[in-house]
């Protein structure tokens, strides 16, 4: 009955966490690997680029995953009068604005 | 390897961008009763019967990008960058954050679209399941507009 009440909690909040901590993965390069797809080689933590490009994307995912399941356990945790003011809404509404926020951050790449 | 590998991925995001059309259209403008027309038939698609296909397409779909990813990183992007192709290489880089964010989405997808469906999520979940669209649309679109610029050449 508990995991049936914190499961739309945990969604919610997952989808919220996952966008914020991701976009500040990106921002700050928080990758909890680095791939060097030349040397088919992977690294702990974030590595300078090694006889070709590093790739981070998947360092970032896996952070973003993690913290974004950690977060959303803990807030499952939290009181049903808390849990109860986390509406569907921020499971679109967070997500939009860090996609919004990414084509800004790129935006040097269409206005060239 | 990586051309069947890219096909296969480009044969899955077809089938998910099929689901996930047909689901935004059902849940925007769900047909009215007795219409039989091709349009109407369009609309009257059963809406939730579309959300496991549209989370394991997802995945399998951003899996199969994931494991292609390299090569486009070492043989595609490295061209365009020569050519100075910036729009098509931020688009590209603006797919692989639209499908994380996206992939971050889809188990509110899942609750929100859980049967019996909650009339008082019906906005977030038309809302929701348009982002995805969108994201879908934009991967596809921007793949496919990529590799016609690069060929098979990887």
């Amino acid at each position: 009955m508990s995991a049936l009440r914190s499961t739309p909690t945990f969604a919610i909040v997952f989808a919220v966490a996952f966008a914020v901590v991701y976009l500040l993965a990106v921002e700050n390069n928080w990758a909890l690997f680095t791939y060097h797809p030349a040397l088919e080689e992977f690294g702990l933590w974030v590595e300078k680029p090694k006889d070709g490009p590093a790739m981070y994307w998947y360092g970032w995912l896996a952070t973003a995953a993690i913290g974004a399941f950690g977060i959303a356990a803990l807030a499952s945790w939290l009181p049903g009068a808390v849990t109860e003011r986390i509406g569907p809404l921020w499971s679109w509404l967070i997500p939009s604005l860090v996609m919004i926020n990414f084509a800004y951050l790129l935006r040097s790449f269409f206005l060239r | 390897m990586i051309i069947a590998l890219l096909i296969i991925h480009g044969l899955l995001a077809v089938a998910l961008l099929g689901a996930i059309t047909h689901q935004a259209i059902g849940v925007w403008l769900p047909a009215r009763p007795g219409a039989q027309s091709f349009v109407a038939r369009l609309r009257s698609v059963s809406t939730p019967s579309y959300v496991t296909a549209v989370i394991v397409l997802f995945i399998a779909t951003a899996i199969l990008g994931g494991i292609i990813y390299p090569a486009y990183r070492l043989n595609v992007r490295i061209v365009l960058e020569q050519y100075e192709l910036h729009k098509a290489n931020g688009s590209f880089e603006l797919k692989e954050h639209l499908v994380a964010v996206g992939m971050g989405m889809l188990p509110a997808y899942w609750y929100l679209w859980r049967q019996p469906l909650a009339e008082q999520y019906a906005s977030s979940r038309k809302i929701l399941t348009t982002i995805l669209a969108f994201i879908v649309w934009w991967g596809f679109l921007v793949g496919h507009v990529l590799n016609n610029i690069r060929g098979f050449e990887v």
